[in-house]
């Protein structure tokens, strides 16, 4: 598997994820410095570093939040280092204040940022295009469409952040990022690690007013000599057929591009674009002269699209150009090769030999009643038991809930319904802030530890600087669990499982002042609702922390230990069928048997957290008897 | 149709193996020189919902998603999951499923309220997944899988039975070695017990409705 091959010394061709394949470039590329904070769907790069640091001499730091992550990569790199972060799109958003800043100054090391956006946000808050950032902040932008151009991508990146001084964007897309396939592992050739003395010049990184104005004049001429390396760049590629039909693309969309094209047996000339900022005109322009159409294939917004249209108003005013503008293709949601086909197909009036929609009705038809499995907490999880002590200390209290980015987002979703603002990273504190201006309502703001950690502090200064009335509930779980559990402040082991220094959150938060602080332990149900309760009449800012380790986390801590995990069983005699085990609690390990009606625990999904035997109000749940 | 394509979509529930499943078949061929990809799920999804990869071998393909319509295999390890992605199979392409169910969540607060509801059974996805092929295997992995001494083999007795398929390009001796380099070290004899259980069972139940190896 990928991850166990990325340290191999010798070169040869490996199935690996797109992610594992950035890293292995990186490594091989002598990357010195590596700090990123998870999300999908980069977690994996981060992953990865982390679990070969050992290996190897880059330092690494799981950061507390993106932009602290860039600017250290930036540190490292104004120095002279080369250096690597990655991140998701709207971690971009986060880091951006010292992004546009890095564009002005430069870097001398090489210095690479991975960011992947996410189109039908699988896993996000938008479906967010990044590309815009690089052009807003003239970042250059580099995109693969598969691990095997990752790697040679991410080299080319690092010579082109050197060879003109600024950070390259590594742009991905999901199914680039998790997308495993074939890639050829070049040599690990590494230079030990060594520090550099400071080149003084005072200034020199120092951007505001006359530098500045210093500064754009220099990234502009940068940007015009980037432009013309791109206009010559072997990243792009055109695959010239003598069709006066041509497609431009790049990343994902090319995959899709060149499958519907084999479906549909057409042979256009196809560009496809490895550097998407700044945009070679040129070869695009020349490109163009020689088509009647062409069909723009891109996910999201019409970047490329926008600019093939102003290029063409001189190189080509009277070709037809199709895509998103005219209504072949949508802005919504990721592609398919299936949507490709039927953009190219709708565009040439070209006979398909498979009619999607007429499938696509059939299923819905198929499967009519099909129940609903959205994503929803782990057997086990403390945040089911927190919401529901939480639930039961707020019973008959109307309030309000914001709740954050993390596991506990789920509680939004089918059955649960719990939770009435989620926007992005911490901001449940400041829309708690705002909403207790407004509203009669119990104010409730619910965040995770890492994501209190990551933005949620200057919230909390903000709230207990100004006394405003709400209680926050820290989900303190030890970890960044939605992203595969990976350390955070709080942890006491960092990236390769280096030592750190632990944060102890009560302490953090009562060096604000914050003096009302309740400790809770949600799989000691009936404490925490008590303690919950009584915390919850009292005037906020207060905080409630509800600490218990992510069941995922301790149960691999468990089973390397080699103990067994257990599970709870009903006691079928004994159960009256009150449901209290199901209703607002929703464990997946627990169902109703169609038979006698009564609740059942599966023994393979348990994980013994024990809270539904707490809830029984019959004592019908207890430990399994094992034969 | 895409011509040297063999196509496998995967499904099932977060927690189930199927990243370790694909992974197992990609590094299987990477070792039998032939070219595979996957589009994979990783993250939010696996907090016990819906997740899938789509699972593409050849030498010329491109993108890592199946079209609609476009799988040859749809393989299941759990068996609501199979229904759930149907419009992916082929018409008369080939479903492997688990005959086992995780009841999700949002049926079961629904059977709180409704006294008389009862569960999606088996027997209503075959029924359904009848009226687009007739190629069905309904596997008991989780019973093959404690026969073979551990029941999180559940996707290792699947890839069994995938395996004896004829037009599945990947040859059984680079799966029995990818198997062994990618589970977990004191997993490896479990897991390839769990192969052949796969096997077998595919060779008894399947193989008098599809062409298998010899």
């Amino acid at each position: 598997m990928g991850v166990n091959d990325v340290p191999r010394d010798e070169p040869g061709r490996v199935f690996v994820l797109c992610n594992e394949a950035i890293v292995r470039a990186a490594i091989e590329a002598d990357v010195k410095v590596v700090s990123a904070y998870p999300g999908s769907p980069t977690t994996e790069i981060l992953d990865t570093f982390s679990s070969v640091a050992p290996k190897f001499d880059y330092r690494m730091e799981i950061s507390v939040n993106e932009k602290v992550a860039l600017e250290t990569c930036a540190g490292a790199s104004m120095a002279g280092l080369r250096s690597m972060t990655s991140m998701k799109s709207v971690g971009l958003n986060v880091a951006s204040d010292a992004f546009y800043s890095l564009s002005y100054t430069g870097v001398i090391g090489g210095m690479v940022i991975v960011v992947a956006d996410d189109p039908t946000a699988h896993s996000s808050q938008s479906e967010q295009d990044g590309r815009y950032f690089a052009m807003s902040s003239y970042i250059p932008m580099i995109e693969p469409s598969d691990p095997q151009e990752a790697m040679s991508m991410v080299k080319s990146a690092f010579e082109l952040s050197e060879r003109h001084g600024v950070p390259v964007i590594i742009r991905t897309t999901t199914r680039v990022s998790h997308q495993s396939g074939m890639a050829d592992f070049g040599k690990i050739e590494r230079k030990s690690f060594a520090k550099l003395a400071w080149d003084h010049h005072p200034g020199r990184f120092v951007t505001v007013a006359e530098t500045a104005r210093t500064f754009k004049l220099a990234l502009l001429e940068r940007t015009r000599k980037m432009e013309e390396e791109f206009d010559k760049s072997p990243l792009n590629i055109i695959k010239e057929t003598g069709s006066d039909f041509g497609i431009i693309t790049s990343g994902a969309g090319y995959n899709y591009a060149v499958d519907a094209c084999s479906i549909l047996g057409l042979t256009p000339s196809i560009l496809k674009l490895g550097t998407t900022y700044p945009i070679p005109r040129k070869l695009i322009a020349g490109f163009l002269k020689r088509l009647k159409t062409v069909v723009i294939v891109e996910e999201l917004s019409p970047y490329l699209e926008l600019h093939v249209e102003s290029i063409a108003r001189e190189a080509n005013p009277t070709i037809a150009i199709h895509g998103k503008r005219n209504g072949i293709f949508s802005e919504a949601f990721e592609y398919n090769t299936n949507i490709v086909v039927d953009g190219i197909a709708t565009t040439f009036g070209v006979q398909k030999t498979i009619n999607y929609s007429a499938i696509l009705d059939k299923a819905k038809e198929l499967k009519n009643g099909l129940p609903n499995r959205y994503p929803t907490f782990c057997p086990g999880c403390p945040h089911r038991a927190s919401l529901y002590a939480l639930r039961q200390a707020l019973k008959g209290v109307k309030h309000v809930v914001a709740t954050d980015i993390g596991c506990y987002s789920l509680s939004i979703l089918e059955p649960v319904n719990y939770g009435d603002t989620l926007l992005c990273m911490g901001a449940c504190i400041g829309v708690a802030s705002g909403i207790q201006y407004a509203v009669n309502e119990k104010v409730v703001a619910i965040i995770g530890d890492s994501t209190f950690y990551h933005a949620g502090i200057p919230g909390l200064i903000n709230a207990v600087h100004h006394g405003d009335d709400f209680t926050l509930i820290i989900l303190d779980n030890e970890v960044t669990a939605m992203t595969g559990q990976q350390p955070n402040p709080g942890s006491d082991v960092g990236a390769g499982g280096r030592p750190s220094k632990p944060m102890i959150l009560e302490n953090v938060i009562g060096g604000l002042g914050l003096e009302d602080i309740t400790i809770v332990d949600p799989y000691d149900l009936k404490n925490a609702v008590v303690a919950m309760k009584d915390a919850l009449t009292r005037k906020g800012p207060n905080v409630i922390i509800s600490r218990r380790a992510c069941a995922l986390h301790s149960d691999r801590q468990k089973r390397r230990k080699g103990e067994v995990i257990r599970s709870n069983e009903v006691a079928k005699e004994i159960c009256k069928k009150p449901y209290t085990c199901i209703r607002n609690f929703d464990c997946p390990a627990i169902s109703i048997n169609d038979n006698d009606r009564k609740a059942e625990i599966s023994e393979e999904l348990c994980d013994r957290c024990d809270v539904c035997a707490k809830i029984c109000p019959f004592a019908s749940i207890h430990l399994r008897e094992v034969e | 149709m895409e011509k040297g394509v063999f196509s496998i979509y995967m499904a099932g529930v977060g927690g189930q193996g199927l990243v370790l499943l694909s992974n197992v078949i990609g590094s299987a061929c990477a070792k039998a020189g032939i070219r595979a990809l996957t589009g994979e799920q990783h993250g939010l999804s696996q907090r016990s919902g819906s997740i899938n990869v789509h699972m593409r071998i050849g030498q010329n393909i491109r993108s890592p998603l199946i079209p609609i319509g476009g799988a040859d295999v749809l393989l299941s390890l759990e068996a609501l999951e199979a229904l759930r992605y149907v419009e992916y199979l082929q018409q008369g392409g080939v479903v492997l499923m688990n005959s086992r169910i995780q009841h999700p969540i949002a049926e079961t607060a629904l059977h709180v309220k409704d006294k008389s509801a009862t569960y999606f059974s088996v027997d209503e996805v075959r029924n359904r997944l009848s009226q687009v092929t007739d190629k069905i295997a309904i596997i008991d992995a989780l019973a093959l899988g404690r026969d073979a001494g551990n029941p999180m083999t559940e996707n290792i007795i699947m890839l069994g039975a995938l395996s004896v398929i004829e037009a599945f390009p990947v040859p059984e001796k680079s799966i029995r070695e990818s198997i062994a380099e990618n589970v977990p070290k004191k997993a490896v004899d479990a897991n390839l017990k769990a192969f052949e259980q796969g096997k077998g069972h595919a060779y008894e139940h399947l193989c008098n409705v599809i062409k298998c190896r010899k």
